[in-house]
């Protein structure tokens, strides 16, 4: 036990002389101290001037933790009693801390980091470390690496700060500092540190207060003590954590890993009374989606829209209002994902207002990223999904259909108008394909079929009584039906009418006389 | 002199935005109607593929969508999707698929009201994959139309309006509007406007046996029918006249 401590204290004593930081890695911080508030206001479209907020801590007297543009133009900082903040302005919006709100931010902005790298970390409560080093290369160098990352952040309502070293530890420190210029030299990182304030490394409060009775306010100061001393008085911890951040031991983190469902809460900074008005909040909703889908590399193709309503209406029993979405092919696409969504939620009439929004996947299919088309032409097959998908998005399941024949002597039961489902099962469709070769080797023996039927049969008594129609083809006796009830017996008759139109008239035999009514049944159009 | 100011002038007027009198705007696509008659009447030799179509039938049931079938089982057949919104009557699967379309890329669309129409129409109009949309609506407000034949300019679609029969026309912007009658067994398609020069004379088309034609002239067999039948309708085959049997009396009651 002893002769461990004893190693271990040799270990500390003498300053690792190789660097231990991965070669060609480089570590990206992005902070968004502003978390508390983005989590709510990142459902409106701008910071709007005139809607002053603030995140409130809680509790018994309950302080501002973060505000918006208004609310700071009023006066309002960061650390005051919300008493007071509502006297500087009064027409204040609070809503109180969410801590799960800020984990799953934080999550989601993990998520388009992933679009970028796969070493991705979460380091709580408002930072997010991914290694970019090896992506470099992939998105044409650094900046236009950070350009875009930076561009995918502010889609979804984040404006991260950024810190880049060669270790994870000290472009955390950088972020914090709010050091924007990147290190990209292992060898300039301890120049670089060195006047950084020591509060921003994590450390024991003990450690802390040891340090700072000592005059110890910088990690250079603190890169200059004696490292058995420092070890001995602050503890190893504090050792490791400078060392870490210089990269002279390495520093093992978790990589994030995407959950295997995604379902996104988006809580809204004002009740919204009008689907219309959810639209922002709802692209917000689906940029995270997309992100998460891509992470994934899967493409959704069943979602649900939970849209949750005040607490009253909770208590009256109408807690939330539940969308469906079934999509015709798996999609990852904002656009089309975001247009589907739009137009069915259109339908859709509140009974409350709305609070917040909750997106979930319900089903997903693997989509492999797309090849872009060699020859003109090549995914004509695939585009015909979208406008598919708007139409039942917004006139539903049913109002979208597509027929096939059916081998069926009964001309009503000839043909199945089925909605056009999006994801047909395979047996089903071979059920489908064999029922229709059967239907066309009936069609070649039966005489040509019109082109439009009658929803219902009319009868044209009248209309022969006025005027006749002359019989150009027939009879056709139509007999079948004798175990499900919906039997006749029918002679089919091709007429032209004296405007010439040809029609497929029928007289009705069931009740076994031969001269019964004429009915119309069809039209060759 | 003159026979380079001839060839100038000819190169000035072979630019695609202008067109004269005596000849047909070029249509940048066109599909083949399947019917050369029609070809040949049409601007760029074809149903315009860009364009909306105006339809006024004098009756329904005289040919009029047999008259676009080939080119839709042509488009089908492509594996683009023909779009049909609000249609009058229930289209018969079995005819269609005898007529040769892939009954696959056809998607009927049923909606509640105008608007809803109107909304679906331009939609399949604007859709790149769309070939063809047709759409049995009473729309005659001027604007609504141009947004559909925009469009369709830019969906590079085949718009088909089919006005309801006996309905006549008022202005249109619909670059190619055709009236459908019934004349003497033929189909009888008068073009009242074209990019180009006016058609006095109706294009006569026979589709006696084009598909989804069905087969005339063949005698009745059944015996219970031609009992009653029969006498009366031979001479007026013969004679081809319109005049017609009897009909057949009609039932009080029912057994």
């Amino acid at each position: 036990m002893a002769a461990a401590a004893t190693a271990r204290d040799a270990r500390l004593t003498m300053a690792p002389s190789a660097p231990c930081a991965a070669p060609g890695a480089l570590w990206l911080c992005l902070r968004v101290p502003t978390l508390p508030v983005d989590v709510f206001t990142r459902a409106w479209p701008v910071d709007d001037p005139l809607r002053p907020f603030v995140v409130s801590s809680g509790g018994h007297y309950p302080r501002v933790v973060g505000t918006n543009g208004a609310a700071a133009a009023g006066g309002i900082v960061a650390g005051q009693l919300i008493s007071a903040a509502l006297a500087l302005v009064p027409g204040l919006a609070t809503r109180d801390r969410d801590d799960g709100a800020e984990a799953a931010a934080l999550a989601d902005i993990a998520i388009v980091v992933l679009a970028f790298t796969p070493a991705t970390c979460l380091a709580p409560p408002d930072a997010v470390l991914a290694d970019i080093g090896p992506s470099l290369q992939l998105f044409g160098g650094l900046r236009a690496l950070v350009g875009r990352l930076l561009r995918s952040l502010r889609a979804q309502g984040y404006a991260p700060l950024l810190g880049i070293a060669p270790t994870a530890d000290a472009a955390l420190l950088l972020a914090r500092a709010g050091r924007v210029q990147p290190v990209l030299e292992l060898a300039a990182l301890p120049a670089a540190l060195d006047d950084l304030p020591l509060h921003l490394l994590d450390l024991a409060p003990r450690a802390c207060d040891v340090l700072r009775a000592a005059g110890v306010t910088t990690l250079g100061a603190m890169r200059a003590l004696p490292r058995a001393g420092l070890a001995r008085r602050c503890g190893t911890a504090a050792v490791t954590a400078l060392d870490r951040a210089l990269g002279r031991i390495p520093a093992a983190r978790a990589p994030y890993a995407p959950p295997l469902r995604f379902a996104a809460r988006l809580p809204l900074p004002a009740p919204v009374e009008d689907t219309q008005a959810l639209g922002f909040a709802l692209q917000r909703l689906v940029q995270q989606l997309a992100a998460w889908l891509t992470a994934r590399g899967l493409g959704v193709t069943r979602l649900t829209l939970t849209m949750v309503h005040e607490p009253h209406m909770r208590l009256r029993g109408i807690p939330s209002t539940e969308v469906m979405f079934a999509l015709g092919a798996p999609a990852r696409a904002v656009a089309h994902l975001q247009g589907v969504l739009r137009e069915r939620i259109a339908r859709v009439a509140l009974p409350a207002p709305v609070e917040a929004l909750l997106l979930a996947s319900e089903a997903t299919a693997p989509l492999a990223g797309r090849n872009l088309e060699l020859l003109p032409g090549d995914e004509a097959h695939d585009v015909a999904v979208p406008l598919l998908e708007r139409l039942r998005a917004r006139l539903g399941d049913d109002a979208v259909t597509v027929l096939a024949p059916c081998a069926e002597h009964r001309p009503e039961l000839a043909q199945r108008e089925a909605p056009r489902s999006p994801a047909a099962r395979p047996p089903a469709a071979a059920a489908a394909d064999r029922s229709a070769s059967a239907a066309a080797r009936q069609a070649e023996a039966l005489p040509p079929r019109p082109l439009w039927l009658m929803d219902a049969t009319q009868p044209i008594a009248a209309q022969l009584d006025r005027q006749p129609w002359i019989l150009r083809d027939g009879p056709e006796r139509i007999e079948s039906g004798w175990w499900d009830g919906r039997d006749f017996r029918r002679d089919y008759f091709v007429a032209e009418t004296p405007d010439g139109a040809l029609m497929w008239i029928y007289r009705d035999h069931r009740y076994g006389v031969d001269d019964g009514e004429w009915f119309l049944h069809g039209l060759y159009a | 002199m003159s026979s380079l100011r001839g060839a100038a002038l000819a190169g000035v007027l072979s630019h695609p935005a202008i067109w004269r009198g005596g000849d047909c705007a070029p249509e940048p696509a066109a599909l083949p109607t399947g019917h050369a008659a029609l070809d040949h009447a049409l601007p760029g030799g074809g149903w315009p593929q860009g364009g909306l179509t105006e339809v006024l039938l004098a009756h329904e049931g005289i040919g009029e969508l047999r008259l676009t079938l080939p080119a839709l089982a042509r488009l089908t057949r492509e594996g683009r999707a023909v779009v049909w919104i609000a249609p009058p009557h229930r289209p018969y699967a079995p005819a269609l698929a005898a007529a040769g379309l892939d009954l696959a890329r056809l998607i009927v669309v049923r909606c509640r009201d105008l608007r809803e129409s109107l909304w679906a129409y331009e939609q399949a109009l604007r859709a790149a994959d769309c070939g063809a949309a047709f759409a049995w609506m009473n729309v005659h407000e001027p604007r609504a139309l141009r947004r559909l034949q925009v469009a369709a300019r830019e969906g590079r679609t085949w718009g088909v309006l089919w006005r309801r029969p006996g309905q006549r026309g008022s202005a249109t912007a619909a670059p190619l509007r055709l009236g459908l009658a019934s004349s003497a067994g033929r189909l009888a398609v008068h073009v009242l406007k074209r990019r180009g020069a006016e058609l006095p004379q109706p294009v006569l088309i026979d589709l006696a046996r084009a598909p989804g034609a069905p087969l005339l002239g063949r005698a009745p067999v059944a015996a219970s029918a031609s009992r009653l039948l029969t006498p009366v309708l031979s001479p007026l085959h013969a004679a081809g006249e319109p005049a017609g049997w009897p009909p057949p009396p009609r039932r009080a009651t029912r057994g």
